[in-house]
C-alpha cells in the first residue's frame, strides 16, 4: 500500500500536519545524521519492527511519505480518510451584500475569511439575493457587492460557493425585488397564501412559475435572465473561485412550500398554502380534469392549524383524511407542483450554466418534525407525497439526477436525542432516508447544519460526513456571525475543523509516544512528569 | 530593522547578470537609502502586527521620495535617487533564521564499588552545559514510580531539595572537560534504586531516558520499565536507545525473577555490579543569522532582481527555483544564471553566495525574467544543514504595479476612503502565511532538525486565526445590536416564569456585602455577622457576600494559600457553616468569595522564587503563568492580566481546573455557600468561569472585572461603552454564566453627582450609561466595596451623596449590592425603605427604564412603569397622566415616586 501524503489540494492544513508529525519521527530517531538524506529509515515500537520510511526526493518540493503493508502510519481507515476529504465550507452572513448593494461588516468579513483560510476550510457560501441585484426594475442588474465579496474571496484564495436565492428573507430584511413587491401589491395571487388568507410574501407562489405576471414574463424567464446575467458578470471567476452554484427552490432557498408561513416554532405540522389565485384555479382543473370538480374548490377542510397538534384533527391521523382517495387526490396534485417547481428551475439553471463546469446544487429542506407519525404530516404539509407509502423523495431525486444536481441536506448536526420527545422527531432516521434515495439515483449528496445552534452538533455533524457510504463530500457550515466567532464556538469550531483534517488523532498520539522513547527531549516536559514517569 | 543594504551592492558590483540600463543622476545617498530602508522594516512589522495591516505600505511607500537601488553591468554599483517616480524595489525583508548546531556527545552513568558496601554513582555528559542532575531514589517495598527525597548523607554538597520528592544537584566542570557529579551509596539505607533525569539549564531541555526516568537498581528486585541502567537485564537497548523498538513484554525469565524476589523480602544486593553505561546525547545550540532579501524591478528590461544576502559564516549555496502562473512549485527559469550554478536533478538550480571579502558572510545577486511570480529558495549550509524560514521556504514575490494584487488594490483604494484600504493590503499579509502553510505541506524535505520551528509555525498560525476570528467577532458584535435590546427581549421571553441562573439568580436578588476591610480584626467576624442574619433578611436582602474564607497570607483573605484550609481571621470553618446555616434559615443565600486568579505559594523553588504550593493542591511550577517574572511559572501565559503580588493561576492547565472545580464543588457541599463572587476575573479568560460555574452550579455568580474608565485630561469621558464592553466582553465570555460588578456605574456616578453633571446618566441611546444599559440583567450594581471605600478608600464615593447612589441603584434594573457599612449608618432607615420599595414593586434586574430626564442638575427615569425616581438638586415631578403617583422615599437631592 502506498500512501501519497501530498497532492490533494484540499487537505492542506492536513497536510501541514502531517509534516509536523513526520518530524516528530524524525526527531525521535537518532540516525538522522550521517545517512543519506534522502531517506530516512527507522523502526519505532508501536509499529511493530515494520518498516516505516520517509522517501523524501532530493527535490524540495515534494515527498512521499511510503508506508510499508499495514503501519499504523496514518490511521488510514476508509472512514478518516473519507472524512479528510470532506471540503468545508462555511456561509457568509444573509445580510453580507445590504439592499442597497453595500458590503456589511467588510473589515469582519475580510478578516473572518483569513481566519477560516488559515485554518483549513476551502471556501465559504455567499447567499446572493434576487430582491439585491435585480432590485430596481426587471432586467436591471447590480452585481457591484457581490463581485466586490467575490473578488475578497478570491484574494484570500477561497473558493466559493453562489446561492442564487429567489426568496426573501425576513432576517436580515432583504425582501423580493421592489418592483416584483409592487406587482405583488397589486396582483396579491403571485404570494403562496394559506387558508385564513395570509400571503407569505418571501417567495412567489409555484404556481405562477410559467405565467406572465412579472410585466409579461413569467418568474422563470426572469430567473433565466437572473442566472446568465450572474453567468456572464462572474466568468471570471467561474471554475476557479466559483466551485458551485446553488439554486434557490423556494422559501429560504429549500424546495417546500413555506408551509409555516413565517414561524417554525409553531408546534404544528405547518398548513397547506394552496389558497393563492393561480393554485386555486389549477386545483379547480385538475379536480375536474379527474371527475371530482367538488374537490377542486379548496384546500382539506380537516387539516389541523398552525398551532394545534397534527394529530388532533382528522385529517393526519392514522387512517384520516391523507390516507382517503381524496387525500390522496389532493396530495398527489400539490407535491406535483413542488416536484414541477423544482424541474422547471433546475431545467432552467442548467441550461443557463452549460458548460462552464460549476456542478448545480438544490437544497431540500429535512422536514423531522412529526416524521415518527405515520402520515409524516410535516412533509405533506411542505409538499412531499407519494402514494401508497412510497417514497416519498424519489421524484425529486429523480429532478435531481436529471439535471446532474447535487443535493444540500440540512440540519446534518440534528440527532435524536436533542429532540423533544413531544415533536415525535426523528432527525437521524430522515437523513438518513435521503441519503439511501440520494445514493439510488446517484446524487451526490452536500450537507449543511441547520442554522441555529444546536447541542452536540459538531459531533453529530462528523459521525454524517464520515458515513462514507453517503459519499458526502462537501459540508458547508452556517453561519458565519458574531456567533460564529464568539471565542466559545469559534473555539468548538477550530475543533471540529481539525477533526476533520487531522486524520484521526491516533496518529499524533504515536508521534508523541515515539518521541518519548528518546533519550532527548526539548525543554517543555518538567519534574512532575518525571515524578511519575 | 533591515540590513542596509550599500555594503552588499559594492560587492555586488561585479556580477553579471544585471540591468544594462541605468538612468537619472549618479548619486550615492546612503543617507536616504538608510531613510528609505527603516521606512521598509518598519512597514513590514506594522503589517506583521496588526492583523488589518496597513496599506500605508504600499501608498506612502509610493509617494515619498524613493531611492532606486540597481546594480549595474558597470564594475560600479548604480544607486539612484528619483523623487517623482514610484519606487521599483518590490521586496525587501531580513529573514531571521536560526541555525541549530548540534552537538553530539554522550552521557555516562558508572557504578563503582568503594568499599564493602560504599558504593560510589556517577553521573557525567561531555557536552559543555549548565547540568543539573534532577534526582531522587525509591526505598526497599516501594510500589509505583513516584520518587523520593535521598537520605541526607547521599546529597553532595551543592545540592537542594525540590518540594519532597527531588533533588537537584549541578554537575561540576572535571578537568578532562566532561561534567560529572557523583554520588555516595551507602547500600546499608534502604535505598532500592535511584532516579535521575538530567537537566541543562541552559537550554530548560530535559534529558531522559527511553522516556522515562534513568533508573539505576541497588537491589535485584527493581521492576524493570525498560529504564534500568546497568542492569543485568536489557542492556541491548542502552546505547541504540531510541532506534530500537522496545518491547514492553517482559521475557519469561524476568518474570520469574519478579515473582521469586516478590516472595522474598529481604533485601537482595548480591548482584550489585560495578558498571559503566554510556548513551549518546545531542544537544541543540541555535545561532541567530540573518537572510536578507532585496527584490527590484528593473524597469528597462522589466527584470527582476534579487540580492540575497546573509551573515551565515561558511559556504552557502542557495537551492532555488522560480514560481510562476500563481503556483508555488518550483521551476526552472531559463538561462542564464548566475556565476556558480549547477543544475540540480533538472528540479532546481543550486547558486553558491559569493563570500564577502571582510568574511562576514556571503551575498549573491539574481536576475529573472520579470514575467515571474516569485523566487523560493533554501539555503544549503553543508549536506547535512539546511536553512528554511520558519518552516517553510523562502519566498520572495515580485511584485509590481502591474501584476501584484495588493498593490493594484492600493493604489485602486487611494482612490476611495482610506477606511477601506487597510482591508486590502492585509491580505498581502494573509497571503504570505497562506504562503506558509502552502509550502510547509508541500515541502517537507527542508524541515530537517526544526522540528520546533514547524511547532513555531503552527502556532502562529493557530496565534494568527485566533486574532483574526476575534476582531471579527468584534466588529460583527458591535454591528449587530446584541446587549442593547436584552432587556425588552428577555423581559418578554423570562416573565411567565422564574428562571434561575447563575448570572441573575432569581432576577429579584438584591446583594449584601457582608463585611469590609476591618472586619477581619476581632477574629470573630461570622459569629457577629450571624447576629444581623435576621435584621438582614426582613431588610430584604436575598443574598449574603461572605469574606474570602480561605487561609491567607493577608488578614483580610485575599491572598489565599491553602484553599482546602478554611480557619481564617474571619473565624473557624466551623463558624463559618454555621453562619451560612443561619443565614439560609432566613432565606439569605450565601456567596463565597473565591480568589480564583492567584495563590500565595508555601514553598520556594530552587531559585528562591516561592512558586511551590503544599496543602491539598500541592501544584508546582507548572500551575503558575509564565508571563510573570517574578513567580518564574511554567504554565502557559495568563488568560488575562496580572496581579503582581502573588503567583497567578494558570487556568489553561488541566489539572489546575480540575483541582478549582472540585475545590468550588466542595464549597458548595462542605460550606453549603449557594453561589460565588469571583475575586480578580481580569487575570483570567471569562471561559475558564464558565467551566467553573458549569462544574460548581452556583445559584448567582458575580465576578469583579475592575478596570479604569476613560479619562481625557483628567474629565471623565461621557462615552464609556468601551469601559462597559470590557466587562460585557468578560461576561459574555462566561455565557452569561455570571454577572459582573457594574464598575462603569458607579464611575459615571461618581462624576455625575460630584460635578453636578447629571446629564452624564444617559447615553446617546437614552439608556443608563453603565453595563446595566446594555446588559442589565448581568450587571451588578453597587457605590461602594470593601476596596473602593472601607478603610482603603481607593475610589471612594462622592461624600455625603450616597444616598443618591442608592435611589439610582435600588431603583433601576440589574442587580443591586449594598456595602455593609452603608446598612449600619445614618442611611439605615433610607435604604431600608428603598430595599422595601424595590422587593413591594418587583422591580427586578430586567426591569425597563426610560430615561425622563437628564440634565445638568437632574436625572429622573421611570421604571416598569410603576417607579419614578430623580436624583440631583433639580426639579422633577413625574407625569400627571393616568397614573397616581406618590411619594415613596425621599431625601437629600433624591426623590423616589411609586404609582398606586
Amino acid at each position: 500500500m502506498e500512501v501519497s501524503v501530498i497532492g490533494n489540494p484540499q487537505t492542506r492544513l492536513c497536510r501541514a500536519e502531517l509534516a509536523y508529525r513526520e518530524l516528530g519521527f524524525r526527531f525521535g530517531s537518532v540516525v538522522i545524521s550521517g545517512e543519506s538524506r534522502n531517506k530516512v529509515t527507522f523502526l519505532s515500537q508501536s509499529s511493530n519492527f515494520k518498516d516505516l520510511s520517509i522517501r523524501c526526493s532530493s527535490r524540495s518540493v515534494k515527498c512521499e511519505a511510503v508506508v510499508s503493508d499495514g503501519v499504523p502510519f496514518l490511521k488510514s481507515t476508509p472512514n478518516s480518510r473519507w472524512l479528510a476529504s470532506v471540503k468545508l465550507f462555511v456561509g457568509l452572513p444573509l445580510d453580507t451584500v445590504s439592499d442597497c448593494n453595500n458590503v456589511n461588516h467588510l473589515k469582519a468579513i475580510t478578516a473572518g475569511l483569513k481566519a477560516l483560510k488559515l485554518l483549513g476550510v476551502e471556501g465559504i457560501e455567499l447567499p446572493i439575493f434576487w430582491g439585491v441585484v435585480e432590485k430596481e426594475a426587471s432586467g436591471k442588474y447590480d452585481w457591484s457587492g457581490y463581485l466586490a465579496v467575490a473578488e475578497i474571496v478570491k484574494k484570500v484564495g477561497l473558493k466559493l460557493h453562489a446561492s442564487l436565492s429567489f426568496h426573501g428573507s425576513k432576517n436580515p430584511g432583504i425582501g423580493l425585488p421592489d418592483w416584483v413587491e409592487k406587482i405583488g401589491e397589486a396582483e396579491p395571487g403571485v404570494y403562496f397564501t394559506d387558508r385564513y388568507g395570509q400571503q407569505y410574501k418571501e417567495c412567489l407562489s409555484f404556481a405562477v412559475d410559467d405565467v406572465p405576471v412579472l410585466d409579461g414574463k413569467t418568474p422563470m424567464e426572469v430567473c433565466r435572465g437572473f442566472c446568465e446575467s450572474f453567468k456572464s458578470v462572474f466568468s471570471d471567476y467561474m471554475g476557479n473561485t466559483i466551485t458551485g452554484i446553488t439554486l434557490g427552490l423556494g422559501p429560504d432557498g429549500e424546495l417546500r412550500y413555506p408551509s409555516h408561513q413565517h414561524d417554525v416554532k409553531r408546534s404544528g405540522a405547518g398548513e397547506f398554502q394552496c389558497y393563492d389565485k393561480h393554485m386555486l384555479s389549477a386545483l379547480k382543473g385538475y379536480a375536474e380534469s379527474t371527475g371530482n370538480p367538488l374537490w377542486g374548490l379548496g384546500g382539506p377542510h380537516d387539516a389541523p392549524a398552525y398551532d394545534q397538534q397534527p394529530h388532533s384533527s382528522s385529517f393526519f391521523s392514522d387512517g384520516g383524511s391523507w390516507e382517503s382517495q381524496y387525500g390522496d387526490f389532493f396530495l398527489s396534485w400539490y407535491s406535483s407542483l413542488l416536484t414541477s417547481h423544482a424541474d422547471r428551475v433546475l431545467s432552467v439553471a442548467s441550461s443557463a450554466f452549460s458548460g462552464i463546469g460549476v456542478p448545480l446544487c438544490g437544497k431540500l429542506p429535512l422536514l423531522h418534525q412529526w416524521n415518527k407519525l405515520r402520515s409524516q404530516p410535516s412533509e405533506l404539509t411542505a409538499g412531499f407525497y407519494s402514494p401508497n407509502g412510497q417514497d416519498r423523495y424519489e421524484a425529486i431525486v429523480e429532478i435531481f439526477a436529471k439535471n446532474s444536481c447535487r443535493m444540500i441536506i440540512p440540519g446534518m448536526d440534528l440527532s435524536d436525542e436533542h429532540q423533544s420527545p413531544e415533536s415525535l422527531s426523528s432527525p437521524e432516521s430522515l437523513l438518513a432516508h435521503l441519503k439511501t434515495s440520494c445514493k439510488k439515483q446517484r446524487v451526490v449528496v452536500s450537507g449543511q447544519n441547520s442554522s441555529a445552534p444546536v447541542p452536540g452538533a459538531f459531533e453529530r455533524i462528523v459521525e454524517n460526513l464520515k458515513d462514507e457510504n453517503a459519499g458526502i463530500d462537501l459540508f458547508t457550515y452556517q453561519r458565519m456571525g458574531a456567533l460564529f466567532f464568539s471565542p466559545e464556538h469559534f473555539h468548538a469550531f477550530t475543533v471540529f475543523v481539525r477533526n476533520l483534517r487531522q486524520f484521526e488523532l491516533t496518529s499524533d498520539d504515536q508521534a508523541a509516544e515515539v518521541e518519548t522513547k528518546t533519550v532527548n527531549i526539548g525543554s517543555g516536559s518538567g519534574a512532575p512528569s518525571l515524578q511519575t514517569a | 530593522m533591515s540590513t542596509v543594504p550599500i555594503e552588499s551592492l559594492l560587492h555586488h558590483s561585479h556580477l553579471r547578470h544585471s540591468s544594462r540600463t541605468y538612468r537619472g543622476t549618479r548619486s550615492f545617498s546612503p543617507c536616504s537609502l538608510n531613510l528609505r530602508s527603516r521606512f521598509t522594516s518598519s512597514n513590514k512589522q506594522l503589517v506583521l502586527n496588526s492583523s488589518i495591516g496597513s496599506a500605508t505600505s504600499a501608498l506612502g511607500f509610493r509617494s515619498s521620495n524613493s531611492v532606486a537601488v540597481r546594480a549595474s553591468s558597470s564594475d560600479t554599483a548604480v544607486v539612484e535617487t528619483s523623487q517623482s517616480e514610484s519606487d521599483d524595489v518590490v521586496f525587501k525583508e531580513n529573514f531571521p533564521v536560526q541555525r541549530i548546531d548540534k552537538a553530539e556527545g554522550k552521557i555516562y552513568v558508572r557504578l563503582k564499588q568503594v568499599k564493602e558496601n560504599d558504593w560510589e554513582l556517577s553521573v557525567g555528559c561531555s557536552i559543555p552545559g549548565k547540568w543539573i542532575l534532577h534526582w531522587g531514589v525509591s526505598y526497599v517495598g516501594d510500589t509505583g514510580s513516584e520518587w523520593d527525597q535521598p537520605p541526607e548523607d547521599m546529597r553532595p554538597p551543592g545540592s537542594f531539595a525540590i518540594k519532597d520528592y527531588a533533588i537537584e544537584t549541578p554537575l561540576e566542570k572535571l578537568s578532562e572537560g566532561d561534567f560529572e557529579v557523583t554520588i555516595n551509596l551507602n547500600l546499608e539505607s534502604s535505598v532500592a534504586a535511584l532516579n535521575f533525569v538530567l537537566k541543562d539549564e541552559e537550554t530548560g531541555a530535559w534529558y531522559q531516558h527511553k522516556g522515562r526516568d534513568f533508573k539505576v537498581p541497588l537491589v535485584d528486585d527493581v521492576p524493570d520499565n525498560g529504564n534500568l541502567i546497568g542492569a543485568k537485564k536489557g542492556f541491548g537497548a542502552i546505547g541504540q536507545l531510541s532506534n530500537i523498538p522496545l518491547k514492553q513484554e517482559k521475557s519469561g525469565a524476568e518474570v520469574e525473577k519478579e515473582s521469586n524476589s516478590s516472595s522474598d523480602s529481604t533485601i537482595e544486593r548480591k548482584g550489585l555490579q560495578e558498571f559503566y553505561e554510556e548513551m549518546p546525547i545531542s544537544k541543540r545550540v541555535a545561532d541567530d543569522n540573518s537572510v536578507s532579501v532585496t527584490a527590484r524591478k528593473c524597469p528597462e528590461t522589466s527584470k527582476n532582481i534579487v540580492s540575497i544576502e546573509t551573515d551565515l559564516p561558511g559556504d552557502v549555496t542557495v537551492h532555488w527555483g522560480v514560481c510562476k502562473n500563481g503556483s508555488k512549485r518550483w521551476e526552472i527559469p531559463s538561462e542564464p544564471y548566475p556565476e556558480e550554478t549547477l543544475l540540480f536533478k533538472n528540479k532546481a538550480l543550486r547558486t553558491r553566495l559569493q563570500r564577502k571579502d571582510d568574511g562576514t558572510g556571503s551575498f549573491g545577486l539574481f536576475s529573472l525574467d520579470g514575467k515571474l511570480e516569485g523566487l523560493c529558495f533554501v539555503l544549503k549550509l553543508n549536506e547535512n544543514t539546511w536553512l528554511n524560514y520558519r518552516g517553510e521556504d523562502f519566498y520572495v514575490p515580485f511584485l509590481t504595479s502591474s501584476s501584484s494584487p495588493v498593490e493594484t488594490e492600493a493604489a485602486q483604494v487611494s482612490e476611495h476612503t482610506p477606511k477601506t484600504d487597510k482591508e486590502v493590503s492585509a491580505s498581502g499579509f494573509t497571503d504570505e502565511i497562506i504562503t506558509e502553510i502552502r509550502n510547509l505541506a508541500i515541502d517537507i524535505s527542508h524541515h530537517k532538525n526544526q522540528k520546533t520551528n514547524v511547532k513555531e509555525v503552527q502556532e502562529n498560525i493557530l496565534q494568527e486565526i485566533e486574532k483574526l476570528a476575534a476582531e471579527a467577532y468584534s466588529i460583527f458584535r458591535s454591528t449587530t445590536p446584541t446587549f442593547t435590546e436584552e432587556s425588552i427581549l428577555e423581559s418578554e421571553d423570562e416573565k411567565p416564569e422564574i428562571k434561575i441562573s447563575s448570572g441573575t439568580g432569581s432576577g429579584f436578588e438584591i446583594l449584601c456585602q457582608g463585611f469590609n476591610w476591618e472586619s477581619h480584626k476581632s477574629g470573630r467576624w461570622y459569629l457577629e455577622l450571624q447576629e444581623k442574619a435576621k435584621e438582614l433578611a426582613s431588610l430584604g436582602f436575598t443574598v449574603l457576600w461572605l469574606p474570602p474564607p480561605t487561609e491567607s497570607v493577608s488578614p483580610e483573605g485575599y491572598m489565599p494559600k491553602d484553599l482546602y484550609n478554611l480557619n481564617s481571621r474571619y473565624g473557624t470553618i466551623d463558624e463559618l457553616k454555621d453562619t451560612v446555616r443561619k443565614f439560609h434559615k432566613v432565606g439569605i443565600k450565601v456567596l463565597g468569595d473565591a480568589v480564583l486568579n492567584h495563590r500565595c505559594a508555601h514553598f520556594k523553588n530552587q531559585n528562591g522564587v516561592w512558586n511551590l504550593f503544599g496543602g491539598r493542591l500541592n501544584w508546582d511550577d507548572r500551575a503558575v503563568v509564565a508571563d510573570d517574572p517574578h513567580f518564574q511559572g511554567r504554565g502557559n501565559k495568563s488568560s488575562g492580566d496580572n496581579f503582581h503580588a502573588a503567583p497567578n493561576i494558570d487556568h489553561s492547565q488541566d489539572f489546575v481546573r480540575k483541582d478549582i472545580k472540585e475545590w468550588l464543588c466542595w464549597m458548595r457541599e462542605e460550606v453549603g455557600y449557594d453561589g460565588w463572587r469571583l475575586d480578580f476575573v481580569r487575570g483570567f479568560w471569562g471561559g475558564y468561569v464558565k467551566d467553573y460555574m458549569d462544574a460548581s452550579k452556583p445559584y448567582f455568580a458575580v465576578g469583579e472585572y475592575w478596570d479604569s474608565l476613560s479619562y481625557t485630561y483628567g474629565e471623565m469621558d461621557y462615552n464609556q461603552d468601551a469601559h462597559r464592553q470590557r466587562i460585557v466582553d468578560w461576561i459574555n465570555a462566561t455565557s452569561g454564566a455570571a454577572g459582573a460588578f457594574d464598575v462603569t456605574t458607579k464611575g459615571i456616578l461618581h462624576a455625575a453627582l460630584q460635578k453636578c453633571e447629571y446629564w452624564r446618566l444617559s447615553d446617546p441611546k437614552g439608556k443608563p450609561p453603565g453595563v446595566v444599559g446594555w446588559w442589565p440583567s448581568r450587571a451588578v450594581t453597587f457605590i461602594e466595596n470593601h476596596d473602593t471605600g472601607s478603610t482603603q478608600g481607593h475610589w471612594r464615593f462622592p461624600e455625603g451623596k450616597e444616598m443618591q447612589g442608592y435611589a439610582y441603584i435600588l431603583t433601576h434594573p440589574g442587580t443591586p449590592a449594598v456595602f455593609f457599612d452603608h446598612i449600619f449608618s445614618d442611611y439605615h432607615s433610607e435604604i431600608a425603605s428603598l430595599l422595601s420599595l424595590r422587593n413591594r414593586q418587583k422591580l427586578h434586574c430586567r426591569s425597563e427604564v426610560n430615561i425622563d430626564k437628564s440634565e445638568r442638575d437632574v436625572y429622573a427615569a421611570i421604571i416598569d412603569d410603576k417607579v419614578a425616581m430623580k436624583i440631583g438638586p433639580g426639579h422633577y415631578e413625574p407625569p400627571n397622566g393616568s397614573k397616581n403617583w406618590s411619594v415613596a422615599v425621599e431625601g437629600r437631592d433624591y426623590k423616589v415616586w411609586e404609582s398606586s
